[in-house]
């Protein structure tokens, strides 16, 4: 695909998840609970370092993005998120690949000694929509990060997810994060939301 | 406590004393004498392009408006109302016909100048009062090739002085084309626990350390060949007036890690036209394996184009912000490249910047240690002399692996912390020709 292409299918991808919230029909308690425990079971993913586990929840035409944030006035028009600002995470699937790398090479020395994380994912409602088996699913998530003695830092934020419906699991094809800072109030990203 | 600040710094030798990195007496002569005296960048022009536009930056721990009058002029206005002192502006960016303090209501307009206020009425009856005598405190204003400086001192030297022949290199990067150059839309902003001096240094003459610190994250997009590779004897270190710029001499090399094969065809394609325009020698730092800081905390790394800025927040503190700077005329595929390829490599997530936060971090958090604070670091790698190139302006060493321009960085920081005055920094005098437009 070339990069003319793979940008209006990005862009479109974004766009979806701009559009207004949870206007679809709730899903049933069931389907919930299935939507739940694949969250809880990516979380554990995570939690674990089991990447390779995690990249295989994602759909092959993933886009995962997490946009900057800005204060600005409320009566200023322009929108704070959009698909043509540089961002946090702006990713199809190779891309993530690529940062996975970087932790298999073992010479991200950073990472080594293990950092320790947990993932707290709370607030979830999920809503059919206009594709039968696809998903929008709402989250809350909180990241605990510890290293080595005293290095801490906690990560808020939503998500907005559009999970595809596969042999009877899901994948992840679309999600937004939004992380609620300007100013990113720790040191670094080396971690997947 | 300190005496004389070149008593921290050893030229000779090379070693640094580490308390500079700590102390809160220092940070506090730091802040007079280096932030509230230097040309400090505060914006892109193209952040700005109409009348109103403004946004939000930090000289040192100054707040301050950077916003476009009816003028058309850029101005920089301290961002605290003479009144009572509060933040008047609490956006990071907008459009605005004025500035109002939420406290009482004083109005400011885009030149920071005093409008009106509620119950004017009452102050024209205060005798003495005038209203001009209260606007929002002016810096003067500079610009670059689209990059705008401000600095609160009345007796710093012009601009072009402060940059002098360190223009004619930036010239490599913010004049490859016709056009000039903008800013993508979009700052990243993140914080890092360390002095404002370990990235500044670092991105001034400090290649040697991707040779280690960024294995992990080359290796994916460069293969296994040992990560970053450096050309020693065919590479550079530049300093004029404490800015500092390492170089290879490839065009692509620092490109090449963000693993687009578009970008680096791009590259190509644009080398003969850069020959044309700066000659080979700046053409070919254009995008090379490179990084630069113009003293103090502004620095960029050709190539990715991630232009940056360190500023302090106390001495063991830094807030880092961070731009992609592209040729306007760059094909709009070209700058969407650019803008994840920055992304991915150098920002808060990025496969490079990443494993660089974590050392600068501790290589401040470990002086806590009264011992350790007292020993001085090594900054004494010179394999080879100073060059006398007649061509090449500043003070050159060719090698890039070599602590020379963070040795000039820390020989600046030593003047202008002892200087009282702008009078007594020495100032090397220009001697190329510089671009007047982009």
């Amino acid at each position: 695909m070339d990069l003319a292409t793979a940008r209006m299918a990005a862009r479109a991808a974004a766009e979806q998840l701009l559009t207004p919230w949870a206007q679809g029909t709730p899903v049933d308690d069931a389907q919930l609970r299935r939507i739940e425990r694949f969250l809880y079971k990516e979380a554990r993913f995570l939690d674990q370092e089991q990447h390779r586990d995690w990249y295989a929840l994602l759909a092959e035409d993933v886009f995962y993005w997490m946009p900057l944030r800005e204060n600005r006035q409320r009566r200023d028009s322009r929108r704070e998120i959009d698909p043509d600002n540089v961002a946090l995470f702006d990713e199809r699937k190779a891309d993530i690949d690529l940062r996975i790398k970087r932790l298999e090479t073992g010479k991200a020395w950073i990472e080594d000694p293990a950092g320790r994380h947990v993932y707290s994912i709370t607030n979830i409602e999920a809503f059919e929509t206009a594709t039968p088996g696809e998903f929008e699913v709402l989250s809350v998530f909180t990241l605990y990060r510890n290293r080595s003695l005293r290095d801490e830092s906690t990560l808020m934020g939503r998500r907005r997810d559009i999970l595809r419906s596969v042999n009877g699991d899901f994948q992840i094809a679309r999600r937004l994060i939004l992380l609620q800072q300007a100013l990113l109030l720790t040191k670094n990203l080396s971690v997947f939301f | 406590m300190l005496t004389m600040a070149r008593d921290y710094i050893d030229l000779k030798s090379g070693a640094v004393d580490r308390r500079i990195f700590w102390e809160q007496s220092i940070y506090e002569r730091e802040l007079e004498r280096i932030f509230a005296r230097c040309w400090l960048f505060v914006a892109h022009e193209s952040q700005l392009p109409n009348t109103g536009d403004f946004i939000t930056a930090s000289m040192g721990e100054d707040g301050v408006i950077v916003a476009r009058a009816a003028d058309g002029r850029i101005h920089v206005s301290l961002n605290s109302c003479p009144h009572r002192g509060n933040r008047v502006c609490f956006s990071d960016s907008g459009n605005t016909r004025a500035f109002v303090c939420n406290y009482h209501g004083w109005g400011f307009g885009l030149d920071g100048s005093l409008k009106g206020m509620p119950e004017e009425k009452l102050y024209r009856a205060t005798p003495g009062f005038q209203k001009k005598d209260w606007g929002l405190r002016q810096a003067r204003v500079e610009s670059y090739l689209g990059l705008v400086f401000a600095t609160f001192s009345d007796e710093a030297p012009s601009l072009a002085e402060y940059l002098g022949d360190f223009r004619w290199y930036l010239d490599a990067v913010l004049n490859p084309e016709e056009g000039g150059t903008e800013f993508l839309p979009g700052v990243t902003r993140s914080v890092m626990a360390c002095n404002w001096k370990i990235p500044a240094d670092n991105f001034s003459g400090d290649i040697y350390h991707a040779l280690w610190t960024h294995l992990g994250g080359a290796e994916p997009t460069l293969g296994q060949r040992g990560g970053v590779k450096i050309d020693h004897e065919n590479s550079w270190q530049v300093s004029v007036n404490g800015h500092g710029w390492e170089f290879g001499t490839n065009m692509i090399g620092n490109a090449a890690t963000m693993g687009d094969r578009e970008i680096l065809r791009y590259m190509k394609s644009r080398s003969d036209g850069i020959a044309a325009r700066l000659g080979a020698f700046r053409r070919d730092m254009w995008g090379s394996v490179a990084s630069a800081t113009v003293f103090p905390n502004f620095a960029f790394l050709p190539g990715y184009f991630s232009f940056r800025i360190f500023n302090p927040v106390g001495p063991l503190k830094t807030d880092l912000a961070a731009w992609t700077l592209v040729p306007k005329n760059m094909p709009a595929e070209i700058k969407e490249r650019f803008r994840l390829g920055t992304m991915r490599t150098f920002s808060p997530g990025g496969i490079l910047e990443m494993d660089d936060g974590e050392n600068w971090e501790h290589c401040t958090a470990t002086n806590a240690g009264y011992v350790t604070r007292h020993q001085r670091l090594c900054y004494s790698l010179a394999p080879r002399g100073q060059e006398h190139t007649p061509d090449l302006p500043g003070i050159v060493h060719r090698g890039q692996l070599s602590d020379a321009n963070q040795r000039e960085f820390y020989k600046r920081w030593a003047e202008l912390m002892d200087a009282p005055t702008w009078a007594e920094v020495p100032m090397a005098a220009a001697t190329k020709p510089i671009s007047e437009v982009a």
